[in-house]
């Protein structure tokens, strides 16, 4: 079962009446790590998440999980477990109800409600009804939900929006611990820098299509975007003298020199040479966002 | 099986079910104080008219009128018919009502999962889509079921105390009377599966519930109303005022009346198939619809 968590995508399009919501995507979620799904919004990313879990049916192509469309996985739950937006419980059933009613149609035994509580510190709230959940607690309650089966490949859409930052962190902890335990994580987000510290893979659509996919560090580094280096000193002429002609620079906002050309080492050199003081040293790497913003642009356009 | 279960979890968890059976005895206990004094009136005017001859209405009333006095006359004086009519009237009391109620029980059954977005999480549950509905098919007729035998129980015991206390038999005897207690289960299984196929058709909440309530409480008048309109006015059959049973809150209590009445209704097989019939057709709907949609 080496690959029992692996996720293809294969082709799949989704046409609604006027919006090609999915346009012919084809990606592969690795088993064992962490997968960071990002797009602007409208990009289809819900969308094909819930063609991935046989919620909306594709007009074209398919998706597996471990080798089987969702549909045909013998017991769903103790695959996949899926945290998606517009997921809810009724709102005059209590927390663990809601999570023992799911047990009951997944031939899971009752008591897994109560650990699926516990382990999402749901605990003291399990007899509450749902209508008198914070948004936090209902988030801990779709988590719990989704861990009912203790499934290898977990499916999260957007599981960061609205939650505070204490909720974030939680979100993210838990998140890091079920990936160490080698589970597949999937998981799409608007947060950036969240996923810049979570996700060992992104895959990137925008429009419906694929944009990039691979490893973090090859998609951040695979721009070849000019280093540049921030320097604050109060000699900034002096600096920019020792360091020649090759290098361009221009001062921030808040005062610091942005120096494009030369290498942080190559900058601390020449101050020293100078005996120039410096205050601050940074080569700026590119991040992210600066490679999202730079990948999709032009592609988000309302459709 | 699992999908059952865990619908009747859902019932059980909720206020629902309580609520809806406060609703159904409150009906029933309504229905059978009605349905015990009508009874007492009628076996007591059958034992009044029973030595007076048919006195025809006045020369030159047209036909159909003196088939109707005719009529009247007939079925006051067949005794066994008012015991057995009265019998089945008792023994199904709150039928009405209580149908009404597994329909719109058996509409939230479907209308919830969207109402509160719990759709995700069934599906996600169970993907084959047909085994979430017939689950859901399944549920609706297990409750409807809960709630005949609630019912019946109530009027079997209180029916035995007013045949008792006019010196009459039970009837309980009469297979025609059985048959309608046994025909009003079917009625109350059918009506709960009508319901779930009623709220795949209508998502919405009080959509489906309005629609339910109004169609039924409403709908049987109106339908009732226009078919013996078309008689008085138009063609003079009574196969017109009988056709009323096309319409199923028409054709459940058409089911479960073994005699002929005032006015003339269909045999009780014709009523039982009509309903037969809306049950499957709802329930075909209801499954390729659910099987098709996306859900998000």
């Amino acid at each position: 079962m080496s690959d029992g968590g692996r996720i293809v995508v294969s082709g799949l399009t989704k046409q609604y009446r006027k919006v090609r919501a999915v346009d012919n995507l084809s990606f592969t979620v690795q088993s064992g790590r962490v997968t960071g799904f990002l797009g602007p919004n409208g990009a289809g990313k819900t969308t094909t998440l819930r063609m991935i879990l046989n919620l909306v049916t594709p007009t074209a192509g398919k998706a597996t999980i471990g080798g089987a469309p969702y549909s045909q996985l013998a017991d769903p739950l103790r695959h996949v477990g899926a945290i998606l937006e517009a997921s809810s419980a009724h709102k005059g059933r209590t927390g663990r109800n809601h999570l023992r009613v799911i047990c009951a149609a997944a031939g899971l035994p009752l008591k897994r409600a109560d650990e699926a509580l516990e382990l999402v510190g749901l605990t003291p709230a399990a007899k509450r009804k749902f209508r008198g959940y914070s948004l936090g607690m209902k988030q801990r309650l779709g988590i719990a939900a989704a861990l009912l089966g203790d499934p290898k490949v977990l499916i999260l859409d957007e599981p960061a929006n609205g939650l505070d930052p204490e909720g974030i962190r939680w979100m993210r902890d838990l998140l890091k611990a079920l990936a160490q335990q080698g589970r597949t994580i999937l998981v799409s987000s608007h947060l950036l820098s969240e996923m810049e510290l979570l996700a060992d893979d992104v895959i990137i659509i925008a429009g419906g299509r694929l944009v990039k996919q691979g490893t973090m560090e090859t998609v951040i580094n695979g721009l070849a975007t000019t280093e540049r280096v921030r320097v604050r000193t109060p000699q900034p002429q002096e600096l920019l003298k020792a360091l020649g002609t090759d290098v361009t620079a221009e001062t921030g906002a808040d005062g610091a020199l942005m120096v494009t050309g030369a290498s942080a080492p190559q900058v601390g050199a020449a101050a020293l040479r100078a005996s120039v003081e410096l205050h601050e040293l940074v080569a700026e790497k590119p991040d992210l966002e600066h490679v999202f913003l730079e990948l999709t642009a032009g592609k988000a356009e309302i459709r | 099986m699992n999908l059952i279960r865990s619908e009747l979890m859902k019932i059980r968890s909720t206020n629902t079910w309580w609520l809806f059976g406060i609703g159904v005895l409150f009906f029933t206990g309504l229905a059978l104080l009605v349905n015990l004094f009508t009874g007492d009136q009628q076996i007591g005017e059958a034992v009044r008219v029973a030595s007076e001859p048919f006195q025809p209405p006045g020369e030159g009333a047209p036909p159909f009128e003196v088939d109707l006095a005719r009529r009247q006359w007939e079925l006051a004086h067949d005794m066994g018919r008012v015991l057995r009519a009265t019998a089945a009237n008792i023994y199904t009391s709150g039928q009405f009502f209580g149908v009404m109620f597994v329909m719109l029980l058996g509409a939230l059954l479907f209308t919830n999962e969207f109402y509160h977005q719990t759709a995700t999480a069934t599906f996600l549950t169970t993907p084959q889509r047909v085994k979430v509905i017939l689950g859901k098919f399944a549920t609706a007729g297990i409750v409807a079921g809960f709630f005949w035998i609630l019912t019946t129980a109530i009027n079997l015991a209180a029916g035995a105390i007013f045949f008792n206390a006019e010196g009459y038999a039970s009837q309980l005897g009469e297979w025609p009377v059985i048959r309608s207690i046994l025909l009003n289960g079917l009625a109350f299984a059918l009506w709960g599966i009508l319901g779930v196929g009623l709220g795949v058709l209508i998502r919405s909440q009080i959509g489906a519930v309005v629609t339910g309530a109004v169609a039924y409480v409403i709908g049987s008048q109106v339908v009732t109303g226009v078919f013996q309109l078309i008689y008085f006015l138009w063609i003079q059959k009574d196969w017109v005022i009988k056709a009323a049973v096309v319409w199923p809150s028409v054709a459940s209590q058409v089911m479960v009346s073994p005699e002929q009445t005032l006015i003339p209704i269909s045999q009780w097989w014709v009523g039982a198939l009509v309903l037969v019939g809306y049950g499957l057709v709802f329930g075909l709907i209801g499954t390729l619809i659910t099987r098709r949609r996306d859900i998000s």
